[in-house]
């Protein structure tokens, strides 16, 4: 036994976090071992103690020591390391030459449970995920309190491996897609999980996707009704928020916490988010259409309104739109890079420059800034940032289909678009599924 | 699972792409008095066939027509599936070349017509690539989108009709039986139920509702040929080629901002059609897979999109289109007739022998 403390020393031992002290409580002359930046170990160390005491008039004392310690186990170097690096605090009691794996007081190393920082919560919940997988748990389970919710821990890669948690309903979740889904995990359980790009290959789907594969979410509500719909929840250690899988297209427009409010306005609510999309989507296609190529379909009298606010600008309705789309996009890639302190001045800088000096200088129409100004504002209202993202991307699809072609192009555009959602699916579910029926997943 | 849903979008997106583009002309051409007449006949033939060949499927739960006609033998097989790709591929080639061409007509003069039908093929393609299932949520979302636009412009139609030129009611001779435009007016029915009985395999629906379908399309039939009718009257409305079409430019509405309202229509048509030709691909690409089964279905869709492209570029003028359109008469009654009647009779002796077997 004194041999693998010696191989634990050789491969941890150039470690200064490292840590391997003797100590005695009463007869028990015991070796602690473990990472002093993972364990508060003046306090693991009272806690044992104290311990300890409780069990000190007993006959054999070291052994109920050790069975009240943790958990009295025989070790290989492998094994001891994962522990070690779990957090775990290993005694080795060295006259009875038995390793305990103990488990200690872990040192702070988790934010609070506070409001979330992606999403918005009007009236409802507002406690997010955090980093620590089990303290997200936890709110899932605190959130939903049901003998049907099962959770699989499963461990994920070679040399960094990283704890992922799926969890579902038994009574409601496809118990095949289940088992397919923590299959393919099982077979991957080789590569490397650190960010998302990584979990959908994985989960053995294509990475090309542009629309996400999983539905993200901060909030423990959400998260829960999702269970209650049959989806399967994914945590991933170390990030903040459930992945919630199958994501589909209906997700983009309902939130759970719609259902907080009277149903006339739940549905009025979903049906702006609808227009949102719609508006994204179409509107800045509809002007390059109509300045550029099908100025007839509109009234004479605003057809000439468009052609007046356009007279000086030197270039196509294509180049003005795409310039000032991409003007745009930067602003709110630059918004989200900085500081919170000096974001609002890129607000202020941008605004100025789209609302005024960019007309006033004749390099766009006044119109394209109120087009700009209803796209950006109703690709917000989508549900979910990754889902707003993709939104954005499929614009330019139209707008460019809509320099070439048109209206006829706009509307091939949105074919493709409705195309290209119908291709999609996860483990055999289709994207454009509005509920999760139990026995829609074939042969994924 | 039961995807009805899906199918009667398909049937009832691919039939209303048919009624307001070609067939309110055809059979405005074919006949100057009491149209009603045309139409349920033609209405009548089509319910009965769609019943006849949904019948004749229902002998064969979990296949397709092609493992139907592969199961009669080789011959039978050559014989019946033979003349169904060349109606195919004909229709498609139509269906394209005139839709690019009352594209380029109505709003798109300065764009060139291969442009319009590369977009059109490239589309349907793509669609087609996706599988059956995903051709069919496209026909959802689809109608989701458009058949709103569709409804309000039907309902807007109305704003300029004169009931009194429903008459004279009574065509008493019949001639439009005998006009070429009354045959081609079938061109709308024919094609459009076919994947009923390619999706068996795939898409599980009921007959049933596909029935209350075709009885739903029925006003659509009538709205198409009428509303034009009493809009512009028999002599008027028979020198457009779509008046449909053309009835949709007469439309003013003050509180809308645009002005051409038939861009919408024709608009939402176009994309329908697509979803037809699409649908045409991916029943063309699985015949020939089935008789070349090394090749991956999706390859032939590729080619036939090609071939159906170099097809439409050979078609220099609308009379061209109107003679393929002629030739591809007796096809269209194979297809409408045929098809359905030889299904349904492999099906009953399908089934007798299975009796006698039994016996």
């Amino acid at each position: 036994m004194d041999s693998l403390i010696q191989e634990i020393k050789d491969s941890l031992g150039n470690n200064d976090d490292f840590f391997l002290q003797q100590y005695t409580i009463g007869e028990a002359r015991l070796l602690l071992m473990g990472f002093i930046s993972l364990i508060d170990l003046t306090k693991s160390k009272e806690a044992l103690y104290d311990n300890m005491h409780n069990w000190k008039l007993e006959a054999n004392t070291v052994t109920s020591m050790m069975d009240a310690a943790g958990e009295v186990i025989d070790l290989d170097l492998e094994k001891a390391i994962m522990l070690l690096m779990d957090g775990k605090l290993i005694l080795f009691f060295e006259r009875e030459c038995r390793f305990v794996v103990a488990e200690p007081v872990p040192s702070l190393l988790n934010r609070a449970i506070e409001s979330p920082t992606n999403e918005n919560v009007l009236q409802g919940a507002i406690s997010s995920f955090i980093e620590d997988i089990d303290t997200n748990l936890g709110m899932v389970r605190k959130q939903v309190v049901s003998r049907h919710i099962k959770v699989k821990n499963l461990l994920a890669g070679s040399s960094h491996k990283k704890k992922l948690s799926v969890i579902y309903d038994d009574s409601k979740a496809d118990i095949k897609l289940v088992t397919k889904m923590i299959k393919q995990l099982e077979s991957s359980s080789d590569h490397e999980i650190n960010n998302l790009q990584h979990v959908t290959r994985a989960l053995g789907l294509s990475a090309w996707s542009s629309v996400p594969k999983f539905n993200t979410t901060e909030l423990p509500a959400e998260a829960a009704a999702a269970l209650g719909k049959g989806r399967v929840i994914l945590f991933v250690d170390r990030m903040p928020f459930a992945l919630i899988l199958p994501n589909l297209i209906w997700d983009m427009f309902t939130l759970e916490n719609d259902r907080n409010f009277p149903l006339p306005l739940m549905i009025s609510i979903r049906v702006l988010r609808v227009i949102g999309v719609l508006t994204t989507l179409i509107a800045p296609g509809l002007y390059v259409a109509l300045v550029a190529v099908n100025p007839e379909v509109l009234r004479i009298e605003l057809a000439l309104t468009i052609a007046q606010s356009r007279e000086g600008v030197p270039y196509p309705a294509i180049v003005e739109m795409i310039f000032m789309l991409i003007i745009l996009e930067l602003i709110i890639e630059a918004s989200t890079r900085l500081p919170k302190s000096i974001g609002p001045t890129i607000t202020m800088v941008g605004g100025i420059i789209l609302g005024q000096a960019v007309v006033t200088a004749k390099l766009v129409s006044n119109l394209l800034i109120i087009i700009l100004a209803a796209t950006t504002i109703s690709n917000s209202t989508v549900v979910g940032f990754q889902n707003s993202l993709a939104i954005r991307l499929f614009k330019y699809v139209i707008v460019i289909m809509s320099a070439m072609y048109g209206v006829l192009g706009l509307l091939a555009g949105l074919v493709l678009i409705c195309a290209y959602f119908s291709s999609l699916n996860t483990f055999g579910i289709s994207y454009l599924n509005i509920n999760m029926k139990k026995g829609e997943a074939r042969n994924g | 699972m039961d995807k009805s849903l899906h199918v009667i979008f398909m049937y009832g997106l691919t039939q209303l792409g048919f009624i307001f583009f070609f067939y309110s002309g055809d059979i405005i051409a074919s006949t100057s008095e009491g149209h009603w007449l045309a139409i349920i006949i033609g209405l009548v033939l089509n319910g009965a066939m769609v019943w006849l060949y949904m019948k004749g499927l229902g002998y064969f739960p979990q296949q397709d027509i092609i493992s139907i006609y592969t199961g009669l033998g080789k011959g039978a097989a050559v014989l019946f599936l033979l003349p169904l790709i060349f109606f195919l591929f004909i229709t498609n080639i139509i269906t394209i070349r005139a839709f690019s061409e009352a594209i380029t007509l109505i709003f798109l003069a300065n764009t060139p017509l291969w442009a319009i039908m590369a977009l059109i093929i490239i589309i349907s393609g793509y669609i087609a690539l996706n599988g059956v299932e995903s051709i069919f949520r496209t026909g959802v979302l689809l109608a989701i989108l458009f058949l709103p636009v569709i409804l309000f412009t039907i309902c807007i139609s109305f704003q300029n009709v004169d009931f009194r030129y429903f008459f004279p009611i009574m065509d008493e001779k019949l001639t439009f039986l005998t006009k070429p435009p009354y045959w081609h007016s079938f061109s709308a029915f024919a094609g459009s139920f076919l994947f009923l009985g390619f999706i068996q395999p795939y898409v599980a629906y009921r007959p049933r509702i596909v029935m209350i379908t075709v009885a739903a399309l029925v006003p659509f039939y009538f709205i198409s040929v009428y509303v034009p009718l009493f809009t512009f009257g028999q002599s008027t409305a028979s020198t457009f080629k779509f008046p449909f079409i053309v009835l949709m430019s007469t439309i003013h509405i003050n509180w809308l901002m645009f002005d051409r309202i038939t861009m919408f229509l024709l608009l939402c048509l176009v994309t329908f059609t697509m979803l037809f030709i699409s649908m045409v691909l991916w029943k063309l690409s699985q015949v020939l897979h089935r008789c070349l089964p090394k090749v991956k279905s999706s390859y032939f869709v590729i080619v036939i999109a090609a071939v159906n492209f170099i097809g439409c570029l050979f078609i220099t003028n609308w009379d061209e289109i109107q003679s393929l359109i002629m030739w591809n008469t007796m096809l269209r009654f194979y297809v409408l007739v045929g098809i359905p009647c030889s299904i349904w009779l492999i099906g009953i002796r399908s089934r007798r022998m299975i009796k006698d077997e039994g016996a």
